[in-house]
């Protein structure tokens, strides 16, 4: 295969899906979680993964972006995941330059102990920006695609910590808007918030669809179903079936999606 | 009511059980434990702060500054009609001082004295006068004759000795081996006696002696009759040093003498005196003839002047316990300071790797069991290692650098546990966040977790700053001298010397004045003023620290 044929391949999966996972296979030490796990995830689309805790899918959703290597021990044994067709564990791949691609929101709202303004503004300082007018541009910019500008704009120089944990949790999506990723994963960004807080996330979840590529984890189907366009369903490791969340919902092929989503267990 | 209070009291009235017996005295055997220590401490504080606030708020003035700010002295007591008056060293000489010149004063207008004075200077001249005539070559060549001739006779008489052995073993009643032997002996001992009349020449002397070592230890005729006229010629060149020399000695007399003459007063007087002594002793090695008259007469006056610049004020001196503390205090601050930057900058750094970097396994826990075997150390085996590597082996001597890297080494244990236990205490949010935002590893640590463990490494830091200032043993073999009389900034050949120079401590100094010098009645005094003021310096130095933690805990809470 010559080189200009093999970039035409990857621009065609491109097209179709940003992230491809092939059979993964993943452990922490002796304890294997993940079992031969294959699912594209479309550009420009909601994905959500359901299941009952410790099925993997928050294991799936951060090897994405490689947060797994933090843990000892921990590795594909398996498979591999591709993004935008290329292999993120592939030793040509710098892992920060994957991690600003793919960006990631976590459970607890983590705002770093410093004014709301340096918040959004971390990532592009460790980037080595430092033209005060593109970081004040990007910050505002940031903060209003997280619907949390017209909140904060007159105390950008107080500590995160003073803002509710619905504002942080956004403050925390607008730090990752403002790296600019193509793909925003999400684990669990609702579970510490109250209903007003969770609506004000998911509106932003859907208005962010059009521009990014999100995968959300979550325990909520109600939420699931609300926001996402395909649903992902795991069980003890394995990907049990992943569909329209339509289908998912409405119409599952499996007996146990069903009974997970009609409540029998889990 | 009553009676159901009394039913109420009854039924919940205490049993008296074994356990509960137990339970009493156990309490109260801790409540008195605890009012112990209390009281220990107590006594401490008040013995220190009560005796030490003595020392430190006596004399003129609200504060004893003396203390705080003069170096270590001899105490001079005077007694005079029953009351003691206390002087440090300083005072003692100005006081003398003071008296001398109003006693001088007192002789100004005396006819004697400017007699005195006038023949003096006569005397002088005469003196100067005689030595003028003296050109360099002709005392050149005076002294060079006359050392040569001595040295030549000297040299002549070993060569005959060694010419004929038999001879002279009869002469001196030895055995014939034994004759080169003494003659070496000989020989040695005139150039021993160069040396010290010479004193000028000793180097060259030295080196003379050197190259021809195997010569002098093992003489025959003809070896003698070669150092012989090397040492002609050794003479030759080196002659002109001991004129050059004399005449630089005379001309400072000169100088000394029109000086004193000028103006007529005790302290170049004293100067004069000795320049004289100096002139002499030179002299007499230039030319034996010395102007006996002329310098019996100068003598004498000298003499006469002098007694009138002396006074006696009669004390009792106890050495080391006047003065003040203030060198040692200087090098408290300076170990301290320079000891803490080396702990917390290496302890950060092992912090940092074995918190952030390090992979759990055999190799991390033998590295942490290493480290809390470290704190285990007694000090002392700390000085003992610092005074072998650093001093002996780094060939730092005993210097302020030896002394930071030996007191870092015993509180590194301290900071890097202190140092890994608040870098853990960050939030793994943070790291995974800052990670996720395209964060390297070292940037993740350096901009979301060290500033925010800041506060935890410096509230550790504060143990290690009053366990660096407050132990002596590291710093007895490689930092702390018992007396320094220059301050550490004082007279630096070079910027570095700075580090390669020992320091005193507060410590150590009431160690020295506890246990090194003879005690009296005013060592004590002395001992809790040094503690009072060590007690007060580690506190502002932790109060200082304390307050710089908080400070920054209040800018970064979650």
């Amino acid at each position: 295969m010559t080189d200009s044929k093999k970039e035409k391949k990857k621009e065609k999966i491109s097209k179709q899906f940003a992230i491809s996972i092939q059979g993964v296979d993943f452990s922490y030490g002796e304890n294997q979680v993940l079992f031969d796990v294959n699912l594209d995830i479309p550009e420009k689309k909601v994905m959500a993964f359901i299941g009952p805790s410790g099925c993997g899918k928050s294991t799936l959703l951060r090897t994405i972006n490689r947060m797994n290597d933090l843990i000892d021990n921990s590795r594909i044994s398996k498979g591999k995941i591709l993004i935008q067709g290329t292999d993120i564990h592939d030793k040509s791949v710098d892992v920060i330059e994957l991690r600003k691609k793919v960006g990631m929101v976590f459970q607890k709202s983590n705002p770093f102990p410093k004014s709301i303004y340096q918040n959004v503004a971390y990532g592009l300082h460790i980037q080595g920006i430092k033209n005060k007018r593109v970081v004040d541009q990007k910050v505002e910019e940031s903060l209003t695609r997280a619907a949390l500008w017209e909140e904060v704009k007159d105390r950008l120089n107080e500590n995160a910590y003073g803002l509710s944990g619905g504002q942080q949790q956004r403050l925390c999506i607008a730090r990752t808007l403002a790296v600019e990723p193509e793909i925003i994963l999400m684990d669990e960004p609702c579970s510490a918030l109250d209903p007003v807080a969770t609506g004000r996330v998911e509106e932003l979840i859907l208005s962010l669809k059009e521009q990014y590529t999100i995968v959300v984890v979550t325990h909520n189907m109600q939420q699931a179903g609300r926001i996402s366009d395909e649903t992902a369903f795991f069980y003890l490791g394995k990907l049990i079936e992943c569909d329209q969340t339509k289908t998912i919902f409405l119409n599952p092929s499996k007996k146990q999606t069903e009974d997970y989503i009609s409540g029998k267990f889990g | 009511m009553s009676s159901q209070q009394k039913e109420a009291e009854n039924s919940f009235k205490m049993v008296l059980t074994k356990e509960r017996v137990c339970e009493i005295i156990a309490f109260s055997v801790m409540r008195s434990m605890t009012y112990f220590v209390l009281f220990s401490a107590g006594f401490l504080f008040w013995d220190i702060i009560s005796k030490g606030s003595k020392k430190i708020f006596e004399g003129e003035g609200l504060i004893n500054w003396e203390f705080l700010t003069e170096h270590p002295q001899t105490l001079h007591v005077i007694e005079t009609n029953g009351t003691k008056q206390k002087l440090s060293s300083n005072k003692y000489y100005q006081l003398k001082e003071k008296k001398i010149s109003k006693q001088w004063n007192a002789q100004i207008g005396d006819e004697k004295f400017s007699q005195n004075l006038n023949e003096l200077g006569t005397r002088f001249d005469t003196l100067f006068n005689a030595a003028s005539s003296e050109s360099i070559d002709k005392l050149q060549k005076l002294l060079l004759g006359y050392e040569r001739n001595e040295s030549i006779q000297k040299f002549d008489f070993w060569i005959s000795l060694m010419e004929d052995t038999k001879l002279t073993a009869e002469d001196f009643e030895i055995n014939e081996p034994e004759v080169a032997p003494m003659v070496s002996t000989f020989i040695n001992g005139f150039f021993s006696s160069q040396s010290t009349r010479l004193k000028l020449l000793e180097k060259q002397l030295l080196q003379f002696k050197a190259n021809h070592f195997p010569g002098i230890s093992n003489p025959n005729a003809k070896i003698i009759t070669e150092i012989k006229l090397a040492y002609v010629n050794f003479l030759e060149l080196n002659i002109h040093l001991l004129v050059k020399d004399f005449l630089s000695k005379s001309k400072e007399l000169k100088l000394r003498a029109e000086n004193f003459l000028s103006k007529p007063e005790p302290k170049p007087l004293g100067d004069l005196v000795i320049s004289y002594s100096d002139y002499k002793e030179t002299k007499q090695i230039i030319s034996s003839e010395l102007e006996e008259d002329n310098a019996q007469a100068i003598e004498q006056l000298l003499s006469e002047l002098q007694v009138i610049a002396t006074v006696e004020i009669p004390s009792k001196d106890f050495s080391y316990s006047g003065g003040g503390i203030f060198p040692a205090i200087v090098g408290t601050f300076l170990l301290v300071i320079g000891a803490m930057l080396i702990a917390i900058i290496l302890g950060v750094f092992c912090a940092i790797f074995l918190a952030e970097y390090g992979k759990s396994g055999r190799f991390l826990s033998t590295i942490r069991l290493a480290i809390l075997n470290l704190a285990g150390v007694p000090s002392i085996i700390f000085g003992l290692f610092g005074f072998g590597l650093f001093v002996i082996f780094l060939d730092w001597n005993v210097s302020l650098i030896a002394g930071w890297f030996t007191l870092a080494i015993m509180v590194l244990p301290v900071v890097i546990t202190a140092s890994e236990e608040s870098l853990r205490s960050i939030p793994q949010g943070f790291r995974e966040s800052s990670l996720a935002l395209g964060a390297s590893k070292w940037t993740m640590i350096r901009t979301s977790v060290l500033p925010y463990a800041m506060p935890g490494i410096l509230t550790s830091s504060i143990l290690g700053v009053a366990r660096v200032a407050g132990e002596t043993a590291p710093i007895m073999f490689t930092a702390a001298y018992a007396k320094r009389t220059e301050l550490p900034w004082e007279n630096l050949e070079h910027w570095t010397d700075f580090f390669f120079q020992g320091v005193m401590a507060l410590p150590y100094h009431i160690y020295v004045v506890s246990a090194k010098i003879p005690q009296n009645e005013y060592t004590a005094d002395m001992q809790y003023g040094t503690a009072f003021v060590f007690l007060a310096l580690v506190f502002i130095v932790a109060s200082s620290s304390i307050i710089l933690r908080n400070k920054l805990r209040k800018k970064y809470r979650w």
